[in-house]
């Protein structure tokens, strides 16, 4: 398609905007306020985490796979952990798997903490990040007395998880759920319901279903346009498939949309980890050990895992050659297709100011586009 | 065009906020708590350390050295070498301790460090004796 740049200015939206959503960049072509082409730039963030699992044995790799993606590291361990077990019939316990569940349904919760500051705060309501980030920030308080770690928790471990719950932490996750359902009443008053949002982002980065279809789009991006999947519905994984939880999907595709799908997925998080702490086993083995802990060798086979992230489906690749190291391990998020394909064909015709928010509302997460 | 009422009253709830309890803490007046199981610095028993170098290998950052100690050791440790930690490689995955052989390597809670020269970052764990309940 012959795009008319004529008379247009070129600006670098790069990672100094407050607005992008880490260490990339988008170059645009402004006629006036509006956006003519955008085109995505990575790099600057390239770390190259395949190539260095690939270098490490199975259980340094484990300590890597975290840091793919900063804002939820808990789907990563997830998967890496998962494609171990697969890959050596490891069994883990329920009691584990309940955990884990419960992990990931926390880390959902945080992540959407974060990216409804990081969206509030890209046109220009700032009271919502601060309380948002504050809110995050007490679910990371019961990720540091469970796991170690406040952002990097380095949990789920092949054949379970590292620690057992602490004494009275479910009743004090309890709690913290009470607090989280009244505060959700608060950012729908503020935020979601809140005219300068609902102005702004209505009718604004609309997604077409049929895209969604061709380019395999996840998460809110695709549940946004009424297309009702989910990994943990579809391919139910850990104790999914004995919980009540329901898909929330909304219709338009736009960036309003999205945020109230998130908003929805909070709710169901909050009322899976209510299942969750009522069925949790008192007893019960966390971790089975791995043989040969150190030099632990992976069988000559691969395997395919997927979770569901909070933005969308992450999918991990494993083949390992008999050593005791990761032969191929590739990682697929949600960000890769959503920062390139997506991003620059949703940003044309839209105004200069409405580019945080469409970025925001995508769920872009740079580290993963540079694993 | 209708004018969206709710939208414009509704985010006027925030100013009640303004008569709640500041959250944020006056720090360092007031302290946050860290829970007994946070990865804090590492800990050594010298008492027991056998000086295998188990931490040292499996350290995927090659954050920590095996090196002599000043002080009294355990007789056992055949290498006479202890773990020092690079703080400016470690990434408290907490790897080394769950490989320590006699358990004597641990993460202590304890997580603030300020220093102006880089070579204090070469931390060697504090000696404690008697580690066990109070550290988890």
């Amino acid at each position: 398609m012959k795009n008319n740049l004529e008379n247009t200015i070129k600006i670098f939206h790069g990672p100094q905007h407050p607005g992008i959503t880490g260490n990339m960049s988008v170059e645009l072509d402004l006629l006036g306020e509006t956006i003519k082409r955008a085109q995505t730039h990575v790099g600057y963030l390239h770390r190259g985490f395949e190539k260095l699992i690939e270098r490490r044995t199975v259980v340094q790799a484990f300590t890597i796979v975290c840091r793919i993606c900063v804002p939820e590291p808990d789907p990563n361990e997830e998967n890496f952990a998962r494609a171990v077990e697969n890959l050596t019939g490891l069994e883990i316990s329920e009691k584990a798997k309940y955990i884990r569940t419960m992990v990931l349904e926390m880390q959902r919760l945080a992540t959407m903490f974060l990216w409804m500051g990081g969206q509030a705060g890209s046109i220009g309501l700032g009271l919502i990040p601060q309380w948002s980030v504050c809110d995050r920030d007490y679910m990371l308080d019961r990720f540091e007395e469970l796991t170690g770690g406040r952002v990097y928790h380095m949990y789920a471990f092949p054949g379970g998880v590292r620690r057992d719950l602490p004494e009275g932490f479910l009743e004090r996750l309890s709690d913290l759920l009470d607090y989280y359902e009244k505060r959700i009443i608060v950012y729908n008053n503020t935020f979601f319901d809140n005219v300068i949002f609902r102005k702004r982002a209505i009718g604004v980065g609309v997604v077409n279903r049929d895209d969604v279809l061709k380019n395999a789009y996840v998460g809110q991006t695709m549940r946004g346009c009424g297309i009702k999947k989910d990994v943990r519905k579809d391919m139910p994984y850990l104790m999914y498939d004995k919980l009540d939880f329901d898909i929330p999907i909304q219709q338009d595709g736009d960036v309003y949309a999205r945020a109230i799908v998130r908003r929805d997925e909070m709710l169901q998080s909050i009322r899976i980890l209510r299942q969750i702490i009522k069925q949790m086993p008192k007893e019960g083995e966390i971790l089975q050990k791995i043989p040969k802990h150190r030099k632990f060798k992976l069988p000559s086979d691969d395997t395919y895992v997927q979770t569901e992230s909070a933005r969308g489906a992450m999918s991990y690749y494993m083949a390992g050659d008999g050593s005791e190291k990761i032969r191929r391990m590739q990682v697929r998020g949600p960000s890769l297709v959503h920062a390139y394909t997506l991003l620059e064909k949703l940003l044309v015709n839209t105004e200069l100011a409405d580019v945080a928010m469409t970025m925001n509302s995508l769920g872009i997460c740079p580290p993963e586009i540079e694993r | 065009m209708a004018i969206d009422i709710k939208g414009v009253l509704s985010p006027l709830s925030a100013i009640g906020t303004l008569f709640e309890h500041p959250k944020t803490l006056t720090y360092p007046q007031a302290k946050k708590d860290i829970p007994v199981g946070y990865r804090g610095f590492h800990i050594n028993n010298l008492e027991t350390c056998i000086g295998c170098a188990s931490c040292e290998e499996i350290c995927m950052n090659e954050a920590i050295d095996m090196i002599h100690p000043d002080i009294e050791y355990n007789p056992k440790n055949t290498s006479g070498c202890v773990p020092r930690i690079d703080y400016g490689r470690c990434c408290w995955c907490s790897l080394c301790t769950d490989v320590c052989p006699p358990s004597s390597l641990k993460l202590d809670n304890i997580c603030t460090h300020a220093e102006c020269d880089p070579d204090n970052f070469l931390y060697m764990p504090k000696n404690i004796k008697n580690i066990g309940e109070d550290v988890s």
